[in-house]
């Protein structure tokens, strides 16, 4: 059995969720349990922090697609921080690399956030 | 050690006076001697010697074997009153636990009534020592467990009945992923082929497939692909990629219109919330007429590469890169690549179930890994495609529950002309 730590912090630009563990098909669950109740609003941008993933596989990645599904149906854009090596490997293969846009940190992720202009 | 029945009557105890009459008249309405209370107590009680012989015995457990007092005391040891398997349970166990520690609690034994019945009782025996220490006689309470053992009973049905059920479930996935894998390869004239379905997991069928089958004008199309996720979720998803892929090569053999169709369908049927996609492998085999072989042209859909274990004993993988998964995106890009391949090359498809695992040798349960599974290709090359599979099976063999997802392994092989085999 392997174990998912998900944390969920919000700030100005919109909630980052920190992932630290395996992401598979025992634990995606739990990042696709927790979307509904992520509070994103139009034009933020929901941020996820895999900092501390050691693994993801095709479960995994189903979770982000659903994050991202989600995030682009509240008019939200979605980006990766930190992808570690191995699972940024897999996303290229999967060709992923050019769907997530990532950052080096969630911080970098934020900054590079613009607040969505006045809308008329 | 002689002592008898004289030291265990010595143990009666009298009820004391009570220092108020009102606490008196009380304590007899509850209990008017320690006497009644030890024959017709809600357990068995029992005293024996140290070598057995029934001392003394109550009512209540007299009454539930259909004993009299003098057909026991003085006459019979406990151990008759037990049955075979409880007999040499207590020799074994009993016995020695008492001695070794003065008690013993909540034995769950079988004692045989006289008429014939067995009464399921929990015992408890502590060992009375005289004032020098020395032992003296065995004290046992007696319980009727019957009710106890109804509920172990039921306890044990329901878990048979489970297990049937998963039996069945097993019987049902094995049916199928039966039906999401072809019955067996077809015969392509000069090439030899094998597969490989290895099952993680008998619980939940797994979401890998492959097939290959002809198609107009001499050409060949396979396939191999790996589902997201497990169950029968996945396996709709499998069951919906397999048949579409066979029906898109039909219509227009290119393979990557044959990933684009897919593509197009698995998109339209899930997103959403429940994203489903798949990685997949599609090819197109052309004999290459005068020239030999086959030529083979891949389109990857997201997949792991490919391995080409060459004639000359040099095994690659074969990138196709920047190839996306299948269903998520409305138009996804799908890679490419065309490869000649001649007498004595192997084509080894694979899903991640096997880079994936964790091989018991690799410490902190690493995966095995495609560079590893590179080392592996190129100690094999040259190679046939059975040898090859056969390989991959042994592979798989050694990583043991180390493979935690299903694997679908498919190679193709240009037999060397039998002449070259000849030494």
């Amino acid at each position: 059995m392997t174990r998912l730590a998900v944390h969920t912090r919000t700030t100005p630009a919109g909630p980052v969720v920190e992932l630290t563990g395996e992401l598979d098909y025992d634990s995606s669950s739990q990042v696709r349990d927790l979307l509904p109740a992520l509070a994103l609003q139009d034009g933020q941008q929901l941020v996820v922090d895999m900092t501390g993933v050691t693994f993801c596989d095709s479960s995994g990645i189903t979770a982000l697609l659903a994050a991202r599904n989600h995030a682009l149906a509240a008019r939200a854009g979605i980006a990766l921080a930190a992808v570690p090596d191995r699972v940024s490997r897999i996303f290229q293969m999967v060709g992923l690399d050019q769907v997530f846009p990532t950052h080096p940190t969630a911080q970098a992720a934020e900054a590079a956030w613009t607040p969505p202009a006045t809308r008329p | 050690m002689s002592t008898g029945g004289d030291s265990e009557n010595g143990e009666h105890r009298h009820p004391g006076k009570q220092p108020g009459e009102d606490h008196a008249a009380f304590s007899a309405l509850l209990e008017d001697s320690a006497e009644d209370l030890y024959e017709h107590a809600p357990c068995g009680y029992l005293s024996t010697l140290l070598d057995g012989t029934i001392a003394k015995i109550n009512k209540t457990l007299l009454d539930w074997l259909g004993y009299d007092h003098g057909d026991l005391v003085g006459r019979r040891t406990f151990s008759d009153l037990l049955t075979v398997g409880g007999r040499l349970y207590h020799e074994t166990h009993f016995g020695p636990l008492l001695r070794m520690q003065g008690e013993v609690s909540g034995i769950a034994l079988e004692l045989k009534a006289t008429d014939g019945s067995r009464l399921p009782v929990l015992v408890t025996s502590t060992v009375k020592t005289g004032g020098d220490g020395q032992p003296l006689l065995i004290r046992t309470t007696v319980f009727d467990a019957r009710d106890r053992r109804a509920y172990e009973t039921e306890l044990l049905r329901a878990r048979k009945e489970a297990e049937l059920e998963r039996e069945e479930l097993k019987r049902l996935n094995a049916t199928l992923q039966q039906t999401l894998l072809p019955p067996t390869l077809v015969n392509v004239p000069g090439l030899d082929v094998a597969a490989h379905y290895h099952v993680a997991s008998t619980d939940m069928v797994g979401g890998d497939f492959y097939d290959l089958f002809p198609l107009s004008a001499g050409a060949w199309g396979l396939f191999l692909g790996d589902v997201c996720g497990k169950g029968a979720a996945a396996a709709a998803v499998t069951s919906l990629a397999r048949y579409t892929l066979r029906a898109a090569a039909v219509y227009d053999p290119d393979p990557a219109a044959v990933l684009g169709n897919l593509n197009t369908v698995l998109n339209h049927e899930y997103n959403g919330h429940d994203p489903r996609f798949c990685t997949v492998v599609f090819g197109l085999l052309t004999p290459e007429g005068d020239r030999g072989g086959f030529r083979i042209t891949l389109a990857s859909g997201g997949h792991p590469p490919a391995l080409l274990l060459r004639a000359d004993g040099s095994a690659d993988h074969l990138h196709t890169p920047g190839g996306q998964l299948i269903g998520v995106l409305p138009d996804a890009h799908i890679a490419t690549a065309t490869v000649h391949l001649a007498a004595g090359d192997t084509l080894l498809l694979h899903t991640d179930g096997l880079t994936e695992a964790r091989p018991a040798r690799n410490s902190d349960g690493d995966r095995y890994g495609d560079e590893a599974l590179l080392d592996f290709a190129r100690a094999l090359a040259p190679t046939t495609a059975s040898a090859a599979v056969a390989a991959i099976r042994d592979l798989l063999d050694t990583f043991g529950t180390g493979v935690d997802d299903d694997t679908a392994v498919l190679a193709i092989n240009v037999p060397r002309p039998t002449s070259e085999e000849q030494p």
